[in-house]
């Protein structure tokens, strides 16, 4: 009796799950159901609500529209929770050499995967719209990933209290000191607002050349170059709000909307958000730095190796890189087109001109980043 | 017929604990083929094991100044969420008004909100310019201290969390104790405090070492109360692990850190068994 309890048990807590978990992938029932009559593909993406907006209410749905019989179920992950387990999943697939369930992702996760081989090469895509794309974007993904968006960290400042923002990282570390109390950015590890300022500031004791091998390359013995940057970030403990980094960009940005800090760096395509949603107030502004200046760069999507249906896939890859698709980034989520703005309207172009994600500055390489996120932690707080 | 439980645990528990113990050791093979696969700065034993990775994360200050902060913080978390819900749990079994229905009622309401909306409210509460500080200051007190981002700010999040099972625990407890008894106390003449000391807290040492236990292990692995109340360091190894398992990609030596979390929480747990093991002992010589 006790034996048929368990199995039942053990029946409920296997098929729930994946019942739920189908409904969950596929949107709908409905979804799901229609899939059989085409070619169904599966994009995992990871984000805040931001990048679920984009995908779910936008491209995706104009994608089906213009392509009768391809049905795209979305899987999405919020602040990129399942993105350890959704790596594990695809790295033990791939090494088996089947289906991982997942046919494209979008996610942090996506530069690791290309760091560790699970991607499909760029080289092998049949995506014309491939070439509009800068090929330097390629660069710190050795060729393993596909540039769709680009978003940059900028400087955001309250008007009330900083008639004249600092133009230059010199000018604004000057300010910091100036204004104790007044300053902060998240932790590195927590976001990658924060993280741009830390490296920023790092960035600006480096050569050239040596900033250029930790934007391609896993240089672990370069790291030494980094003791000058955090020794100055080190001394900006006292002057920043209550000495504390709070945990994620949205923290921060919290701060700034209260009034309680004056000057921060904040993700372009978030903090345009919060200004048109009123979660940043009018008397919110954007400016970018210089010498140097802050760091940006692409979003990734990456095709595991074992992907089905690649054909079809590459076809929903060519339509994300399309104007008219890079159209709604902009317009969605204040994103950052990433193919060259020649191809897109004259309004965009006029908007772009002077940053398009072809100019930002890059960050390091992914194990680099991991490596900056723990000695950041050990040595600045 | 004990069977089918037991290798359900083997297989779903023992199992990913046993890889995980493998992986600390430099086991980079097998079941952890996968995240070897990924991470990075670990430790290989090629021939055996290594203690090199327990070795790089126990000679870490910083690791070892967020294991401070884990200890101190769990051990002031037990002893006020005993004295706050033994003190609401005797009122509560001592009095029955209006008022002490309030107050039971009030008492485990922090069990139906939310830990990360409680945790955003504690840090806005607490903050430069929240609700504490602003009352201070109008009392004439301008130096309080501000408690959001700090450690304080995570042990009263860790009260505010912990309190209401305490409560439930304690006042079951005390409730089970027989008015009789008490009143033959009173009756031969105690006092209030004294029949307290002798006839309500020998009657309920179980519920107390079971609140205590229980805290302090809720403590040891909490993550989002000290995530998001607590300072950047040095904080709870809960948040220290997140960070190393995934901002840092060093699922290594976050499984290092769990383990000797694991190490504490079995020391809480052998109280427990042990408290458990006198009452059975002693239930069964009395009667």
């Amino acid at each position: 009796m006790k034996a048929r309890l368990l199995a039942i048990a053990v029946a409920v807590l296997v098929f729930v799950p994946a019942a739920f978990s189908a409904v969950d992938a596929g949107g709908s029932m409905h979804a799901a159901k229609k899939a059989n009559a085409g070619t169904t593909i599966v994009v995992y993406a990871s984000g805040d609500v931001n990048v679920q907006n984009l995908w779910q209410n936008n491209i995706i749905p104009q994608f089906e529209k213009a392509n009768k019989g391809i049905y795209v179920k979305f899987v999405f992950s919020e602040h990129g929770t399942q993105d350890g387990t959704t790596l594990a999943r695809i790295g033990a697939a791939v090494k088996g050499r089947h289906w991982p369930g997942i046919d494209l992702v979008d996610g942090g996760l996506v530069t690791t995967m290309a760091s560790a081989g699970l991607n499909q090469p760029v080289k092998k895509a049949t995506a014309p719209n491939l070439k509009k794309v800068n090929p330097d974007l390629l660069v710190p993904v050795k060729g393993n990933a596909i540039p769709y968006r680009g978003s940059s960290v900028v400087l955001a400042y309250n008007t009330d209290h900083v008639k004249s923002p600092p133009k230059t990282l010199q000018g604004l570390l000057d300010w910091i000191k100036a204004n104790p109390g007044k300053f902060t950015y998240n932790s590195p590890n927590s976001g990658g607002s924060g993280y741009s300022f830390a490296e920023t500031v790092v960035d600006s004791f480096l050569s050239k050349s040596v900033n250029t091998q930790m934007v391609n390359d896993y240089v672990p013995n370069l790291e030494s170059n980094w003791k000058q940057g955090f020794d100055t970030l080190h001394g900006l403990n006292k002057y920043v709000y209550q000495g504390v980094y709070p945990n994620g960009n949205a923290a921060v940005l919290t701060l700034l909307g209260q009034g309680q800090i004056w000057v921060a760096p904040v993700w372009s395509d978030q903090a345009l958000t919060a200004l048109k949603n009123g979660q940043l107030g009018p008397n919110i502004k954007l400016s970018q730095i210089s010498s140097p200046s802050f760091t940006g760069g692409a979003a990734y999507l990456a095709v595991p190796k074992t992907a089905k249906h690649k054909k079809v896939l590459y076809k929903f890859v060519n339509y994300v890189l399309s104007p008219k698709a890079q159209q709604m980034i902009v317009d969605v989520m204040a994103g950052f087109p990433a193919i060259d703005v020649k191809y897109m309207g004259d309004a965009i172009k006029q908007k772009f001109q002077d940053v398009d994600a072809n100019i930002l500055r890059q960050t390091y390489n992914t194990k680099m980043q991991n490596d900056f996120k723990a000695q950041w932690q050990q040595t600045v707080p | 017929m004990v069977l089918p439980p037991v290798a359900v645990v083997a297989v779903f528990i023992g199992f990913p604990v046993g890889a995980a113990i493998a992986y600390t050791l430099g086991k980079t093979g097998g079941p952890n083929s996968t995240v070897s696969l990924l991470a990075q700065r670990q430790h290989v034993a090629h021939h055996g094991v290594t203690t090199a990775a327990y070795r790089e994360v126990l000679g870490n200050s910083h690791v070892r100044a967020d294991l401070w902060a884990t200890v101190w913080v769990t051990l002031v978390t037990i002893a006020v969420v005993v004295l706050l819900s033994w003190a609401i749990g005797l009122y509560l079994r001592l009095s029955d008004t209006r008022i002490s229905r309030i107050v039971s009622a009030l008492s485990v309401i922090p069990l139906f909100i939310p830990v990360v909306i409680a945790s955003y409210a504690i840090l806005t509460f607490y903050a430069s310019q929240g609700f504490i500080k602003t009352l201070a200051y109008h009392l004439g007190w301008h130096s309080f201290p501000t408690l959001g981002y700090t450690l304080w700010a995570v042990v009263i999040g860790e009260i505010w969390v912990n309190v209401p099972f305490g409560v439930l625990m304690m006042s079951s407890g005390l409730n089970s104790v027989p008015n009789a008894l008490i009143e033959a106390a009173r009756d031969s003449g105690a006092s209030l405090p004294r029949t307290v000391r002798s006839v309500l807290l020998p009657m309920n040492v179980i519920p107390t070492v079971i609140v205590a236990t229980f805290t302090g292990i809720y403590v040891l692995g909490s993550f989002t109360v000290p995530y998001l109340t607590g300072p950047s360091a040095p904080n709870l190894m809960g948040v220290s692990m997140a960070n190393f398992f995934s901002a840092f990609n060093q699922p290594q030596q976050a499984e290092v850190m769990a383990m000797i979390v694991f190490v504490l929480a079995i020391g809480i747990g052998t109280i427990y068994i042990w408290a458990n093991v006198r009452a059975a002992k002693r239930a069964s010589s009395t009667t």
